[in-house]
């Protein structure tokens, strides 16, 4: 019969000191304010990018079977698109779309992909003598662009229908048809998203995957150096002694997981705020005529929330691999070579996560989304950018938590016995063994 | 109620650290664990506190089995000192304390107490990286007591301390004592044993070569050795050749004479004086703990073995604890 000490209140104690020892060390204080700031100016960037945008223009195609169909279209769409706004000097003005008949429809969907043409507007006249109008565009039917064309293609319409029809004859006018062909791949719940709100998606990802790693790596780093200090500086002798393995690990991951979150909190909490001011920054920056109604963050609860947890499992699988791993050097400097291989295993979870971000949703995406430790990264720009299945989240999550299981018992094993273990340099046998003896 | 080694077997690979180790330390015992390094005094002391497991045998206090006991049960202060280094002592205490279950208000008065009696009050907010070795071990002492321990296992408690900290020690000891706790410690100090211990287990190689109440081992062995300062030159060429006389132990002031079981002091004497010598010093006495510790050992407890098991231990251990 073996002693079987209850994980508290000794991890609580043992937590609770790691996270002060941690939260009041002059380096956690002044990354957490650097980390705040540019965090802040992430929030910030999607209005300096409408900023920018809103001075640059905008390249739009037409093409048509019909040349005179084209020209129509194009003359529609430059009188709507290209208006000056009241009280603007002309002089100065600039037209903010270029619109131009194209001819080869391949070309031109090449240039759209590459993002070097806005859009593309397809116009055919139909069977039934009414037009047809596509829009392709990378971005959603519901952004302005594609709103302001609807109209241009009602009028195209009625243009064709007046100039077809011979005066005083009696014909119907059909309405023309609409549709807005999305090339985006980057969806939310299913639908497509409006091109601003992919950008940022894609932009808060790439931010939320690397701060996922980063915060992976330095707090997965802390509990490794914490528990190599204990050995090198001896106290572990004191501590074996006051405390089961178990209680220490657990303490440890919870108390620097916490410092973790609690930095995390306090550099998420500032650019919050800015997202929540943005219509009025983006009022104040951009004139009260920017258009409304776009979201500029793509920022939402769901997606921080998602951030929060991934975070937590991913932090708490590393952080146990890290411990273990602690407790196998005499000295903190040895942890550096130590701990390269899993910091290359979490640097492989960000590329794959990258390439999902990309719009990538290959077989080692989906398959890396869904096993662990790769799937925190993976799964969170899934969710980012496209639709993950319900059922996918929930088996990426429960299998995320059943290794977090699994590791924590191999970890606690490894951890008794490599905290005893002094002056020798740790290798793949000294792992095996002591994660089957002890 | 007693502590119980019982015929204790722990081997790290090749090397056997502990061979069928068994002794018993009386409660309320000062008891003296004496062996050079590598003897098994450190995995003796961590099997005790189940942070490793025996192969076989088991370690008992008032018949339960240790490994079951509550961590209060011990105090430990190992051979290897350590503490946060930039934590604050008094902080620190208080965590240990709380750890073995002490609530905080008292932990935090326990350790005033203490750290008053140790005449470090001065140093209750520093950082223990600020403190000089000997405070840092006082600290450590503390440490492993907070929580008042049954028995209290202390690995070289007595190294690198001066000699007004070593008369501390030693007086926290005896109210240790007093206070009913049982105090094993292993030493190379022989003299502070000696002072000690009413008990002693003398270990070699994992096994126990000697071991009981310290008179008895000094009455058992037969060994006398005598003292002897004689006037002009203190200790003459033919002092080995006097009646019953084993070897002898120059000094600048005077010799010890290691005598014979057989050996008769009366005819030692007359022997000296019929060398015409006079004689300031003739002092019969018992062996001394280190000398009964070469007796059975075969040498003087701080030399060190070939081959250091102990540190063996610490680099080939892999058997978890609980």
């Amino acid at each position: 019969m073996r002693r079987r000490d209850p994980l508290l209140p000794n991890a609580g104690i043992i937590a609770r000191r790691e996270y002060r020892d941690r939260t009041r060390s002059p380096l956690f204080i002044v990354s957490t304010i650097l980390l705040a700031v540019l965090a802040m100016m992430v929030a910030i960037a999607p209005i300096g990018v409408r900023l920018i945008d809103r001075q640059s223009v905008s390249r739009l195609v037409v093409i048509s079977s019909d040349a005179e169909l084209g020209t129509r279209a194009l003359a529609v769409a430059e009188s709507l698109l290209n208006s000056p706004p009241a009280g603007v000097d002309l002089a100065t003005w600039q037209r903010p779309y270029q619109l131009e008949i194209g001819s080869d429809p391949e070309t031109t969907e090449a240039l759209l992909s590459r993002g070097l043409v806005a859009g593309i507007m397809l116009v055919e006249r139909q069977a039934n003598g009414g037009v047809d109008v596509r829009l392709r565009t990378a971005e959603g039917p519901t952004s302005a662009r594609s709103q302001i064309l609807s109209v241009a293609a009602f009028g195209v319409g009625v243009l064709d229908w007046s100039s077809r029809v011979p005066s005083g004859a009696l014909a119907p006018f059909v309405t023309p048809t609409y549709t807005v062909e999305s090339i985006n791949t980057a969806t939310d719940g299913g639908a497509p998203l409006d091109i601003r709100q992919a950008a940022s998606r894609y932009l808060l990802g790439i931010v939320f995957v690397i701060l996922l790693l980063i915060s992976i790596i330095i707090y997965g780093m802390w509990v490794a150096t914490g528990v190599a200090s204990e050995k090198s500086s001896r106290v572990m002798e004191l501590m074996i002694s006051a405390a089961s393995p178990r209680q220490m690990l657990a303490g440890k991951v919870v108390g620097i997981g916490s410092a973790g979150l609690t930095q995390y909190a306090m550099i998420a909490l500032p650019a919050l705020i800015l997202l929540a001011f943005q219509d009025r920054i983006a009022s104040a920056l951009l004139g009260p005529d920017w258009i409304s109604g776009a979201p500029l963050g793509g920022l939402t609860a769901g997606l921080l929330l998602g951030y929060g947890l991934f975070f937590l499992l991913g932090f708490a699988l590393f952080a146990l691999i890290y411990a273990a791993m602690g407790s196998f050097v005499s000295r903190p400097d040895d942890l550096q070579t130590l701990s390269l291989p899993l910091s290359l295993v979490a640097m492989a979870g960000y590329l794959i996560a990258i390439v999902a971000l990309g719009g990538g949703s290959g077989t080692i995406v989906t398959l890396a989304s869904l096993l662990p430790p790769f799937s925190p990264f993976v799964m969170l720009a899934r969710v980012m950018v496209s639709a993950v299945e319900p059922w996918e989240l929930v088996l990426s999550i429960g299998l995320l938590i059943a290794a977090i299981g699994v590791v924590a018992v191999i970890a606690t094993r490894m951890y008794a016995a490599g905290v005893l273990l002094y002056g020798q340099r740790p290798g793949l046998r000294a792992f095996v063994t002591a994660a089957r003896r002890a | 109620m007693s502590l119980e080694i019982d015929h204790v077997t722990k081997r790290f690979g090749t090397t056997t650290a502990l061979d069928r180790l068994t002794f018993e330390v009386g409660r309320g015992e000062v008891f003296g664990f004496l062996g050079a390094n590598g003897a098994g005094k450190t995995t003796t002391m961590r099997i005790c506190l189940g942070i490793i497991r025996p192969d076989s045998g088991e370690i008992r206090w008032a018949g339960q089995a240790a490994a079951v006991l509550p961590r209060r049960t011990w105090g430990y202060l190992p051979e290897e000192r350590g503490l946060y280094p930039r934590m604050g002592v008094l902080d620190q205490l208080v965590y240990f304390g709380s750890l073995y279950g002490e609530p905080p208000d008292r932990a935090r008065r326990e350790a005033r107490a203490w750290l008053t009696r140790f005449r470090i009050l001065d140093y209750a907010d520093r950082r223990a990286e600020e403190l000089s070795k000997g405070n840092q071990q006082k600290v450590q002492f503390i440490a492993a007591v907070l929580h008042e321990p049954e028995v209290l296992l202390m690995d070289e408690p007595f190294t690198g301390l001066d000699p007004v900290n070593l008369v501390l020690l030693r007086d926290a000891f005896t109210e240790l004592r007093d206070r009913g706790r049982t105090l094993i410690f292993s030493t190379h100090q022989m003299e502070a044993a000696e002072a000690l211990c009413e008990s002693v287990a003398i270990v070699d190689l994992g096994r126990v070569v000697a071991g009981g109440r310290v008179r008895d081992l000094k009455r058992a062995s037969g060994r006398r050795t005598l003292r002897v300062v004689l006037g002009g030159d203190p200790a003459p060429h033919w002092l080995e050749s006097l009646p019953g006389v084993a070897t002898v132990a120059r000094d600048a002031i005077g010799a010890d004479l290691d005598l014979l079981s057989t050996a008769d002091p009366d005819a030692i004497l007359a022997a000296i004086l019929g060398h015409g010598a006079s004689v300031t010093r003739f002092d019969l006495a018992e062996p001394s703990l280190e000398a009964l510790f070469i007796e059975h050992v075969g040498r003087a407890p701080d030399d060190e073995l070939a081959v250091s098991t102990d540190r063996g231990t610490a680099s080939v251990t892999a058997g978890g604890f609980a």
